[in-house]
């Protein structure tokens, strides 16, 4: 079916369900290689009931802001280089817009290559699936629109650095990704995602690591009160590869990121930091999945918010340690600051052992800036509002530091907080 | 020898108290209708208002759905095969323990209940809950002496009409949950507390809940009321006998305190469990809620939850006056097929009201316990604070440990802390005590109980030893 | 103090251990009578706490030749409690954490099971709270790690403190002392070796497990067993010790080279 431009966009017209329906119908026909997968996503957002806070995995999020956002895909790009931050020295920047082929024009440094039809076939959609996520509505959302993947091989040994980089104005923008990395390859990618419009990013990606591979994955999103991010991070590693996920959202209307790790056979090693910034009335959301599939493994796990305003922060960390898993050692700790009486903290570690020879720990602490450490700072001559200042920095600075170089100064914490702080509430 | 398999043969111990009491025992027909609450009312002679407050209770009801848990697995209830009433046949309350049934008394003293005048627990006064009725309870002249209001809910509806009405339902109502509704319309028995003000009760109070046939549904409702300045301790315990069909225990507490006022209430729970295969035992699904409603008033739940097949229940404490103080402190210990899905609600709602919630969990055998808690702070919460603690001890390979806490936060001024931590008996802990001359199950009981201890050491001394006793039983047993 | 006549407490032949897949004692060799006070030296994981701990009983290893007898009983056949009530002490290099198990009733338990196998009557909490007390001042510890769980959150040489406490209470006949000293500072070398010295009778026997020549300036050992690779390479007097001190363990090697050499022709016989 062939969209007709002349569709009216009516808000409110069944919420979500009719948004939904709107942008089905707004989508160029399947073509392209991803057509089968087009089709496979349309079917399933026909059928699948729309999310709602009836549904436990979304209780705490509000996706109204998503019917306020054109419910079609994205028009020509708007970014222009003056908007994107210059790419760090000697290091392949990919712009991702989703409909050009990223890798146009582009000289692949050693190592890294991109898969072909039928390597692309054959990967696509594994780790979705082995992360049980593939039927998750986001994720296919993006099926249902993405035209193109990015699909790449580290070889083995090899080791690569990278930047991709996103814009994202009015309407939906899908990125899809697909990264293999082989044995002993590592990759080091800084991600930013960022919105200079009323639209929707939609990322999936999807990474899966031979052994003894490594893999440091910056994701720096940058967004706007009247903007939404929706993203499903997959990753599926094999013992003794390593994960360092670092992530950094702030300024969005609405972001939902779905980090899901699974160690196929466990003795490997997964580092998530993530962290979030909410104010005026937006909402950030991160619900992790680990699985530990054989023994061994490790999760350190730390998560960050800080909710002023009246934004609202959810985390939703969720740990799966099965028979299968013994000697796993996971920690997880959440960490909230709350920083206005209109703001909300929502946040709920879900740890599941059936194993009993492992070590697993979490904490969750939610409280306003230590009158302690502020007092200290003051009686040091520091303003109310410098040390106050200065602590949320020190807070921000734990998960942004351990960002890979290039996302690192995208991710500062000045850029963090002028976009968190960007226009006060959403119209 | 000490492998982990041993272990977890310790904590197969055979249930103690499975035995039945043969006793001719009034009951009505199986089954659940309008009928049947109007029946149970008019057995018990009660005011209309309490027939009024079935009524409403059943018909909502009717229109509710039974909770269907992701995490807890068992076959459907058919509301329509159990007997809503049953009690043992004998001249409603007799004014002396000599006239009640000896038989009824024997039972008690296997349990551990001595009931008998010169056998009592010393400045420990007990109501007997046997099936669906209240049969006798100790100290009441001595407690009236000091205002103090103990005796079978049923009879307090008799003789304190005004209180129960005042009350009953204001914490927890009757349209609350399905079980609770449940409980609304068909409760049975239970027991009721009053202190007046300013009083601190002169002794710990008790009810022991007895269920002995095989197809009554036990629904008892507890109410306690500590006006201002008032504190008392109260205890339940609970044991059934072995049936291999399950028994459903739909239980409503309800507890209310006033300014300065304090209850702590603690529960040692050890129902029927079924047998290794999960047959039989216990479905335990019960309401528990207290409300802080004075400033500085306090409530301390206290459970050790070692029976049933299946438990769903979390005390919960709704902070409303300024700076009161809501704990939990429990032990849950499953084993076999036993599923355990316990935990707490705090609802801070007033100006630096406070909480601890220290939570032990033990799973052993192919059981799942869960601990799943809620600590909420709302907006006008400014200064208050909670800890959370909530340790799992997992014991062989096959068991499940799960933890779920949930906090929400509206409040800047307020400090939520939550850790929790999964360990075992390591196998060089117990070798470091068996090299010390201390023998292999004592050792592993050692560990359990040092585990458990700061839970244990906020029950009152009277039942500490009863607890580590209860703990030690289940884990006592042949070593493999 | 050597008395040929003495009788003989432990007497190890030909003893062979191994963890999990891993052979560690490969035929260690040890006669001790009461009264003595043997030493063990050796290089890093050459096998002294497995040797220690396969005499308490540890569950982790396994015998796999040889025996061990006790007072002319087979020791390997009893359980690590029976070991303990029947007078073998091991004071642990490592001593485990064991949180929320209070140390008073932990000692208290132990001391009672060592007191009842000996025919003698259960002390209660108040006359066992007098004798720990008591049995405080040898090791000169504060009464309040009484009220701790058990060696939670002790530092090193508090563990090792704790250690000496427990072997003062149980009061055993053969006391192995696993690096006891490592870890204390000078004045607890001290006192540990002053209890050590107190404790010793002409009754009982002592095998100390240590690196350092300081602890034996204290206690003066009747032997010196110098370990490597699984079994009893030397033995000497006192003055071995002093040697070691000065050469250090390279002329181990030689001499286990030519061990293995001979390990080598004899094996088709071991395997028969
Ligand atoms: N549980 C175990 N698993 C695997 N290897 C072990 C185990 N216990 C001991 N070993 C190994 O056995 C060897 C002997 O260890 P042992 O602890 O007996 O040495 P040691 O002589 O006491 O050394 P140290 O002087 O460092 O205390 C070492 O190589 C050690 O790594
Ligand atoms: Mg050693």
């Amino acid at each position: 079916m062939v969209a007709s431009p002349t569709v009216r966009v009516s808000v409110g017209g069944g919420g979500l369900e009719g948004w939904t329906r709107q942008l089905l119908e707004r989508l160029p026909a399947p073509a392209g290689a991803l057509a089968a997968v087009q089709e496979r996503g349309r079917a399933a957002l026909a059928a699948l009931p729309v999310p709602s806070s009836r549904q436990e995995d979304w209780r705490f999020t509000d996706l109204s802001l998503l019917t306020d956002l054109e419910p079609a895909p994205a028009g020509a790009v708007a970014a222009t280089a003056g908007d994107l931050p210059p790419s760090a020295p000697g290091v392949v920047r990919l712009l991702l817009d989703g409909r050009s082929d990223p890798l146009a024009g582009v000289t692949l440094p050693p190592g890294l290559s991109a898969l072909n039809p039928a390597e692309l076939v054959q990967a696509l959609g594994h780790t979705l699936a082995a992360t049980g996520c593939e039927q998750h509505w986001p994720v296919e959302l993006n099926h249902a629109a993405s035209e193109q993947v990015l699909a790449l091989r580290v070889a083995s040994r090899h080791s690569v650095t990278l930047e991709l980089v996103s814009t994202a104005a009015a309407g939906l923008l899908p990125l899809r990704l697909l990264l293999i990395l082989e044995e002993k390859a590592e990759l080091d990618l800084s991600q930013l995602v960022q919105a200079r419009g009323a639209g929707l990013t939609s990322l999936v990606l999807e990474a899966h690591l031979a052994r003894s591979a490594r893999l440091h994955h910056g994701l720096v999103a940058l967004g706007l009160p009247q903007a939404a991010l929706l993203a499903h991070l997959a990753l599926e590693q094999e013992p003794e590869s390593a994960v360092t996920l670092v992530s950094a959202t702030a300024g969005w209307g609405l972001a939902r990121l779905e980090p899901r790790v699974r160690q196929v056979d466990g003795g490997a090693n997964t580092t998530l930091r993530g962290l979030q910034l909410v104010d005026g009335r937006q909402i950030a959301d991160t619900h992790s999945h680990v699985l530990f599939s054989g023994p061994e493994g490790e999760l350190d796990q730390l998560h960050k918010a800080v909710a002023d305003g009246a934004g609202r922060s959810v985390f939703n960390g969720a740990v799966r340690v099965p028979r299968a898993a013994q000697r796993t050692n996971a920690a997880q700790l959440s960490r909230s600051l709350l920083l206005s009486d209109r703001a909300r903290i929502d946040t709920k570690p879900e740890l599941e052992i059936v194993a009993d020879d492992v070590k697993c720990a979490h904490g969750a602490t939610v409280s306003c800036l230590q009158t302690d450490e502020l007092f200290y700072l003051q009686s040091r001559g520091l303003a109310a509002s410098q040390a106050s200042d200065l602590l949320q920095r020190a807070f921000c600075e734990e998960v942004l530091r351990e960002l890979p170089a290039a996302a690192r100064s995208w991710g500062s914490f000045q850029a963090m907080l002028s976009a968190a702080g960007s226009g006060e509430d959403r119209p | 020898m000490s492998s982990p398999q041993a272990v977890g043969d310790l904590v197969s111990q055979p249930y103690k108290y499975g035995f039945v009491t043969d006793i001719e025992t009034e009951k009505i027909a199986k089954g659940l209708s309008e009928d049947v609450v109007r029946l149970i009312s008019s057995k018990k002679e009660e005011p209309a208002f309490l027939l009024d407050f079935r009524l409403r209770a059943y018909r909502h009801w009717l229109t509710m759905v039974e909770p269907d848990w992701a995490a807890l697995g068992y076959p459907s209830i058919d509301y329509q095969e159990i007997i809503y009433y049953a009690a043992p046949k004998q001249q409603a309350k007799k004014a002396s323990l000599d006239e009640v049934d000896p038989k009824l008394l024997e039972t008690f003293d296997k349990l551990g209940i001595p009931l008998s005048e010169q056998k009592r627990l010393s400045n420990v006064a007990v109501d007997a809950v046997f099936d669906s009725v209240s049969i006798a309870t100790t100290y009441k002249e001595k407690l009236a002496e000091h205002g103090v209001i103990f005796c079978s809910i049923s009879e307090a509806v008799k003789e304190h009409p005004e209180l129960i009405e005042a009350y009953l339902g204001t914490v927890v109502p009757s349209n609350d949950n399905y079980f609770a509704a449940l409980n609304s319309a068909v409760f049975s028995d239970g027991s009721f507390v009053f202190i007046p003000k300013g009083v601190e009760c002169p002794m710990e109070l008790s009810t022991y809940f007895r269920i002995n046939s095989g197809d009554t549904g036990q629904f008892e409702r507890t109410l306690i009321v500590a006006e201002e300045g008032a504190s008392v301790s109260y205890l339940e315990g609970c044991t059934a006998p072995m049936f291999d069909t399950n028994q459903l225990h739909a239980a409503v507490v309800e507890l209310v305190v006033l300014d300065d006022a304090s209850i702590k209430y603690s529960t040692v729970q050890n129902w029927y469990a079924g047998d290794e295969n999960g047959v039989g035992g216990i479905y335990n699904f019960v309401t528990k809620r207290g409300q802080c409603r004075g400033a500085r008033s306090k409530i301390s739940w206290t459970q050790v939850e070692t029976g049933s097949a299946i438990t769903w229940k979390y005390p919960s404490c709704v902070l409303q006056g300024a700076d009161s103080v809501g704990e939990f402190y429990s032990v849950a210990l499953t084993n076999n097929r036993q599923q355990a899905d316990t935990g707490t609600k705090m609802i801070h709602v007033g100006p630096r009201t406070r909480s601890t919630i220290v939570s032990k969990g033990i799973s052993a055998g192919h059981s799942a316990n869960s601990y799943r808690g809620l600590v909420q702070i709302g907006p006008k919460a400014e200064g208050a604070k909670n800890y959370s603690q909530c340790d799992s001890m997992l014991i062989g390979d096959q068991a499940a440990a799960n933890t779920y806490p949930y906090i929400r936060s509206q409040q800047p001024q307020a400090a939520v802390e939550h850790e929790a931590s999964t360990c075992r008996i390591s196998e060089d802990q117990l070798f470091y005590l068996q090299s010390r001359g201390i023998g292999f199950e004592e050792a592993v009981s050692m560990m359990v109980s040092g585990f458990c201890r700061d839970v244990f050491n906020q029950l009152p001394m009277e039942f500490a030893a009863e607890a580590d006793k209860l703990l030690a039983l289940k884990l006592e047993g042949s070593v493999g | 103090m050597i008395r040929p006549d003495a009788p003989v407490l432990l007497e190890i032949r030909d003893l062979h251990a191994r963890v999990e897949a891993k052979a560690i004692l490969k035929g260690v060799n040890l006669t001790i009578r009461a009264g003595e006070i043997h030493a063990v030296m050796g290089r890093n994981g050459s096998g002294k706490s497995t040797l220690s701990k396969v005499l308490a009983g540890h569950p982790s290893y396994t015998v796999t030749g040889g025996s061990v007898t006790y007072r002319g009983e087979n020791l390997l056949e009893l359980d690590p409690e029976i070991r303990a009530r029947a007078g073998v002490f091991l004071g642990f290099q490592y001593p485990v954490e064991i949180p929320g198990v209070s140390n008073l009733e932990f000692l208290r338990v132990s001391t009672n099971a060592r007191r009842v196998h000996r025919g003698e009557a259960e002390l209660d909490t108040f006359e066992f709270e007098d004798l720990v007390r008591e049995r405080l001042q040898v090791v000169q510890m504060d009464p309040a790690f009484l009220e701790r769980s058990v060696n939670e959150g002790f530092s090193g040489g508090e563990k090792k403190r704790n250690e000496i406490l427990q072997m003062a209470l149980l009061e055993p006949l053969v006391a192995i002392l696993d690096e006891t000293d490592s870890g204390l500072d000078i004045d607890a070398l001290r006192i540990v070796a002053g209890g050590v010295n107190h404790l010793a009778t002409p009754d009982t026997a002592t095998l100390l497990i240590t690196h350092y020549q300081r602890l034996l300036d204290a206690i003066t050992p009747d032997y010196v067993h110098v370990m490597a690779a699984g079994r009893i390479l030397r033995t000497g007097g006192k003055e071995l010790a002093l040697e070691l001190e000065q050469r250090g363990y390279d002329w181990v090697d030689a001499e286990l080279a030519a061990l293995e050499g001979a390990d080598a022709d004899r094996q088709p016989a071991e395997v028969a």
